[in-house]
């Protein structure tokens, strides 16, 4: 009987995630056109990923940069907007916080990025500025982290800011002595989650160059560069290799931050 | 339990497959794609409602998109077992798909089903390949240069005329500059188009037997002449580069930052729409007397999908677009001139705005137009963007010409392979 009641999930889990996911690893190592029988190739794919295909580590370098700006400008920015509205409290708060979220409410939307493109004109339209317009775009949508870091703040127990304030705490005292300790977990969470979103980006980028990736490869996102490669160039089995390295990468970073925060996350019950 | 499970399956295996059938019997739904902007789409949808009214048993679904994106939305499609029925082709990904597999082969249709009575036999057989007849072209377009006339005069330059060379064109757009403050053309080096016209026009070809058909030096020589214009201050900023194979209101033109544009007649009414009746239709630069370079290129073609299951009712919208005298007079040269040459006669007869000045382009050039040559092979969309790509990273100053011309060899023969 439990399994009836699971079936719907069941069946959306291992349709719609495990069986295409488990196609794709082995179309990884096929030559596929999308059209015709894949033909086995061994890891040729992946060989030539790291071997032979200098626009393969273009984009690797375009996601990387673009990963190592807008995470932390985003979290910056909800952090501080979080902080804000926190020391409102009830003097229009609420309605601070559902404008500061409005921009991610539209999300990864094309007709935000059309909007985008028209503000950005000529940035967008040069190599050098191109990347920085799309990072902004990024930062600017801040409204989820912030309603997090917001509901984070509201935890923390008054108690300890009172006792600091009597032992002569500033604020600057209270934010690195309590605060952003306390709120740790809660960037943590955030951190792991925007860094996988981040990597993961492509509406913005397809829509602002133009589905390019341009100019001059500028805003070649990873994901952008596997989309050209399997749906223009119908190297289905190459794009798969891709997105199995991707996803390992990802895997193996969100590891490494796990481990990493044992140094620096506080979850109160720990001495 | 297992009964249970059983039953919620099949269920939903029964739910999908109403969902996917088409409940209503003797009816054929089709669907037919095209890419254009909105006033091609109006027509078009005229035609289809037309078409409907005429055979009631056929429902035709209609979408369209911009070039830019029609063919990676059409490739996901047809991967998803999902293809259009009717699917407006270009020349440039013929091989690509028919090479796949992918089109319905029309041969048994032709001259039948298909009428072909009043065409050109030469330019019905532009949709073949090895001999099978796998798309249907639509209709003629050609190169040509698009103007604003009045910038033209403003500048004391003479327009675009038959006889006139790169180096006029340098000299006249850099005047024009001078004088308006607007470019006097746009960065033509990274589109392959231009690069076509202007090989032919030396006597060679994009492509031999399935090879690249010029060499190293033509291509060093062509993004040469485009650096020239740029040094000569006779053509856009660079940021202006990367607009250029948009729709025509994001062009230079249909921006008003440019005085002339390299395109195809084909495109004017969408110029039209954006800058109603101010630009006029010019024939290419060429510095040989004898060639223009420019051809009778089928614009568009339309072929049908090799899976679709209403076969008939494909072929019949296919003969119904292409020669029907009440559709030809809707589509009017919105997709470039005829290819019927009765409803081509027809559509003359009558002519104003856009049409009329399409028409008196290809009549002006007509004695001086080539054939068409053979469709391009497979990977020729893929080298139509690396030329874009290594350009702009010329333009942008990220590699020099040779660093850019050693790179697009050893990916455009990768391409090809």
């Amino acid at each position: 009987m439990p399994y009836l009641f699971l079936a719907p999930w069941l069946l959306g889990a291992i349709g719609l995630t495990v069986a295409p996911m488990v196609v794709s690893l082995y179309l990884s190592f096929t030559d596929y056109d999308l059209f015709n029988e894949p033909r086995w190739v061994g890891l040729d794919n992946y060989a030539k990923l790291f071997g032979d295909d200098p626009r393969y580590l273009d984009s690797v370098g375009v996601t990387l940069t673009y990963v190592g700006w807008s995470v932390p400008a985003k979290l910056l920015l909800a952090l501080s907007v979080a902080l804000l509205l926190n020391s409102l409290r009830g003097k229009g708060q609420a309605f601070f916080r559902s404008a500061f979220y409005a921009p991610s409410l539209l999300g990864a939307s094309v007709g935000l990025a059309l909007a985008w493109r028209a503000i950005f004109d000529t940035w967008v339209d040069t190599p050098d500025t191109a990347l920085v317009t799309i990072v902004l775009l990024s930062a600017w949508q801040f409204g989820a982290p912030m309603v997090i870091f917001l509901a984070g703040l509201q935890q923390i127990p008054r108690d300890l800011f009172d006792a600091a304030a009597v032992d002569g705490a500033g604020w600057w005292r209270k934010l690195a002595s309590i605060t952003l300790p306390m709120l740790s977990p809660v960037l943590f969470f955030n951190l792991v989650l925007e860094t996988i979103h981040a990597f993961q980006a492509f509406t913005q980028a397809f829509v602002v160059s133009g589905g390019r990736g341009g100019p001059a490869d500028s805003t070649l996102f990873y994901t952008l560069y596997l989309y050209e490669r399997g749906f223009t160039e119908f190297r289905m089995g190459y794009a798969s290799a891709m997105a199995w390295v991707l996803l390992v990468a990802i895997a193996l970073i969100t590891a490494v931050l796990f481990r990493t925060s044992r140094y620096w996350v506080f979850y109160g019950d720990e001495r | 339990m297992r009964k249970a499970m059983a039953l919620v399956l099949g269920g939903a295996l029964v739910a999908a497959g109403c969902g996917g059938g088409s409940g209503s019997g003797g009816q054929a739904e089709i669907r037919f794609i095209w890419w254009g902007n909105d006033d091609r789409a109006k027509i078009t949808n005229e035609a289809v409602k037309l078409f409907e009214s005429r055979n009631p048993d056929v429902k035709v679904a209609t979408s369209f998109q911009n070039f830019q994106n029609y063919f990676e939305k059409l490739s996901t499609e047809i991967a998803g077992g999902n293809a259009p029925d009717v699917i407006q082709m270009d020349y440039r990904y013929l091989n690509e798909y028919a090479g796949r597999n992918v089109l319905l082969d029309l041969t048994p249709y032709v001259g039948k089903e298909i009428r072909t009575a009043d065409w050109n036999a030469g330019f019905a057989g532009s949709g073949k390949l090895n001999d099978k007849q796998v798309a249907m072209p639509l209709a003629q377009n050609a190169t040509t240069i698009v103007y604003d006339p009045k910038l033209f005069t403003a500048a004391g330059v003479p327009e675009p005329r038959i006889g006139w060379t790169w180096s006029d064109y340098k000299e006249i757009a850099g005047k024009l500059k001078a004088s308006t403050g607007i470019s006097g053309s746009t960065d033509f080096g990274g589109t392959e188009d231009v690069f076509e016209t202007w090989l032919r026009q030396r006597g060679k070809a994009l492509y031999r037997d399935g090879k690249l058909g010029y060499g190293k030096d033509d291509l060093k020589a062509f993004w040469q002449l485009s650096k020239d214009f740029r040094d000569a201050n006779a053509t856009t900023p660079a940021e202006l580069v990367t607009t250029l194979n948009a729709g025509a209101e994001q062009t230079p033109m249909g921006k008003k930052l440019s005085a002339s544009e390299h395109s195809y007649d084909s495109l004017y009414g969408g110029y039209n729409t954006v800058r109603p009746d101010e630009l006029k239709l010019g024939p290419y630069p060429s510095d040989s007397k004898e060639v223009l370079g420019s051809y009778r290129k089928p614009s568009q073609l339309i072929s049908a999908s090799a899976r679709t299951k209403h076969k008939d009712a494909a072929v019949k919208l296919i003969d119904f677009l292409l020669n029907d005298p009440d559709a030809g007079k809707i589509l009017g040269a919105n997709r470039g001139l005829p290819a019927n040459l009765k409803i081509r006669e027809a559509v003359a007869q009558n002519l104003s705005g856009a049409n009329k000045v399409i028409f008196e382009y290809q009549k002006s050039v007509d004695a001086k137009l080539g054939d068409a040559p053979p469709a391009p092979p497979k990977g020729d969309g893929t080298i139509y963007k690396l030329m874009q790509r290594k350009h702009e990273e010329v333009v942008f100053g990220k590699k020099t010409i040779d660093q850019a011309l050693d790179e697009f060899w050893r990916d455009a023969e990768e391409a090809l392979k």
